[in-house]
């Protein structure tokens, strides 16, 4: 029984993980950088639930809209401002364009934090949950609606983003760049609008698990730093390479951690994270599922 | 003339001496953290500037300075002389015990490694309260040498200075020697290095120690600034702030970091009651600064022809694009 409750609670934290570290896992195909800014887009889409919500009234369903929309409306305009000037920048190599965009997303994630924390400052906010009955039975087990919710908006997001990189064109345009930029530009395509829409998708994902995660952590301009460390665990052990090996992974890391805290050490919970990310790098840095990849010099 | 040009820091640092003698406690205060800055984004600068490594650690191994040194000092009535030392040695140890593993990993994931592992070590000065004394933090007693308490301000920027100076000669060593040219030779281009016989592994090990040395030797003066610490001083944000230091001012130049570490720790106290502002400041720092002036304030100025040209200082296109180096004669006289 307890483990039941234990593994839908892994489950559900898992799925977050998993949509958070698939936002990193967009840009990191694309661009071949870890995006430190990504904490702060899940971030975003809390606030913008919240203010959605609680501040300006809407109905529950349109303050999620809304979030998504703000969420995938700063990941474009954040791209435009602060990314596009350096990946364009002629004069600097692949390798360097790298270096000077890692430093411009922390600068992102520091400038993304002091800007939420102008209109609502330090204090700890909450979202109502999705809906009204908080838990459900189902064979005399209770489970909470609102991680039945994540499992389920995951499980559609992850399907819905397969499908778009397998069947549509903007899809298979994203896919022939991460491949190979020049090739891509040779035969006509926009790389700056791939980018653009990389970074929009990616800030969705974020924002979504942003907006599902708000009823259970609280609001708060810092939360986004620790879902980036989960995130990034679970982008490592899918190997930063498919949609469906980061959403496996980040489950793996949801369940791992909740049964780790629960029979080990409840307070090393917070650094579980960074541990699985450093034991990952370290010794199979191609994650769980990946292969090795040469060396080009 | 050609002397002073070549060593302007020591022009800086007499310039500091002679400003501390009219100083206020305040001024003197922010003189003495900012050379304690310089000491610490010294060693920024010679792993992420001259080394290349994108190492984001900067601020755990601070924090186990700061602490060693503190700690040594409360507990232990370790005399200060001796616990500075101690602490830059300890957080060298942890810097080597971390780079023998960590340069396993290439490029940009050492950034998510190092990252990880200053996170363990916020987690551990937190939860480890029978030493660390957790969240409280741990106060610093004023040093005491040969029986006279070094109780003011003015008193510890005697130290400080004198250390920062040893630093400086120390760094300006390191660049000029064979491990300093090795840094550079891996920073351009790593295959080209371990083609010519640098031993890549060890040179990196060796950058990942040194500049945790520098940390361990800046955060046991931190703490002699700062009468407290308590792990919050060194978490992501020390590290952000160390970054924007060795970018603002330039990476790979000796004389940017003045400039970094002036601007930086001015610019924190203007802003001090205002934490949205503060973060929003040092991002949009980054930001600018990597998009429009990548060599820092230290590659314009010499580019306009004020300061003279640096040992290994990168040519037109900054230092990300080591590679489009020009080659350039050595200044020195």
């Amino acid at each position: 029984m307890e483990i039941a409750i234990l593994l839908s609670v892994g489950i559900s934290n898992g799925c977050l993980y998993g949509l958070v570290g698939l936002g990193l896992v967009l840009v990191y195909n694309a661009q071949g950088i870890p995006n430190f800014a990504h904490g702060e887009l899940f971030m975003a889409g809390a606030f913008a639930a919240y203010t959605g919500n609680v501040l300006l009234g809407l109905p529950y369903g349109w303050s999620l809209l809304f979030a998504v929309v703000v969420a995938g409306a700063i990941g474009i305009i954040v791209e435009l401002i602060a990314i596009r000037p350096i990946s364009m920048h002629r004069s600097l190599g692949r390798a360097s364009n790298q270096v000077a965009i890692v430093l411009a997303t922390v600068g992102l994630m520091i400038v993304l934090k002091g800007l939420a924390r102008i209109p609502w400052g330090d204090s700890v906010r909450n979202l109502p949950p999705a809906f009204m009955t908080e838990t459900i039975s189902i064979g005399g087990l209770y489970l909470s609606t609102q991680r039945l919710l994540i499992v389920a908006v995951t499980l559609v997001l992850v399907v819905a983003i397969s499908l778009f990189f397998a069947r549509t064109a903007l899809g298979k345009t994203m896919r022939a760049t991460s491949l190979n930029i020049t090739g891509a530009k040779l035969i006509g395509i926009n790389t700056g609008h791939v980018y653009s829409a990389t970074w929009g998708l990616a800030a969705v994902c974020g924002g979504i698990a942003g907006m599902l995660a708000a009823p259970l952590i609280f609001v708060h301009p810092d939360m986004g730093t620790r879902m980036l460390l989960k995130g990034f665990a679970a982008a490592c052990l899918g190997g930063f390479g498919s949609v469906s090996g980061v959403l496996v992974g980040g489950i793996l890391m949801g369940i791992a951690e909740i049964f780790f805290g629960r029979y080990f050490a409840t307070s090393m919970i917070d650094i579980f994270a960074p541990i699985i990310i450093i034991i990952v790098l370290l010794f199979r840095p191609q994650g769980l599922f990946g292969s090795r990849q040469a060396l080009r010099v | 003339m050609h002397f002073l040009r070549n060593n302007v820091f020591l022009l800086i640092f007499a310039a500091l001496l002679v400003l501390s003698f009219f100083a206020d406690a305040y001024t003197q205060y922010l003189i003495n953290l900012m050379l304690t800055y310089i000491v610490i984004a010294q060693g920024l600068n010679l792993i992420l500037g001259f080394a290349g490594m994108f190492a984001f650690a900067h601020g755990a191994f601070m924090g186990i300075g700061a602490y060693t040194s503190a700690l040594l000092v409360t507990k232990l009535n370790v005399p200060f002389l001796i616990a500075m030392p101690t602490a830059g040695i300890a957080a060298a140890l942890v810097g080597c015990a971390i780079g023998i593993p960590a340069i396993r990993v290439s490029g940009l994931y050492l950034a998510m490694v190092t990252v990880g592992f200053s996170e363990i070590l916020q987690w551990v000065l937190k939860h480890w309260k029978s030493l660390t004394g957790g969240p409280d933090g741990v106060i610093v007693p004023a040093p005491v040498f040969f029986g006279i308490e070094f109780r003011s301000d003015f008193h510890t920027f005697a130290i400080i200075l004198v250390v920062t100076i040893l630093m400086t000669l120390l760094a300006q060593g390191i660049i000029r020697s064979r491990l300093g040219r090795a840094f550079v030779a891996i920073r351009d281009s790593e295959i080209a290095a371990q083609c010519n016989g640098v031993n890549v592994a060890r040179t990196k090990v060796f950058a990942f120690t040194i500049s945790a040395f520098y940390a361990g030797i800046g955060g046991s003066l931190f703490s002699l600034t700062q009468h407290y610490i308590n792990p919050e001083n060194f978490n992501l944000y020390q590290t952000i702030l160390q970054f924007c230091m060795v970018i603002v001012g330039g990476a790979a130049s000796l004389v940017g970091l003045f400039i970094g570490a002036a601007i930086l720790t001015w610019l924190p106290e203007l802003l001090r009651n205002a934490q949205a502002l503060q973060e929003i400041g040092y991002g949009l720092l980054l930001i600018v600064f990597v998009i429009f002036l990548p060599r820092g304030l230290a590659g314009f100025l010499i580019d306009k022809g004020i300061l003279p040209r640096e040992q290994y200082s990168p040519a037109r296109f900054g230092w990300f694009s080591a590679r489009r180096r020009a080659p350039e004669k050595a200044t020195r006289s």
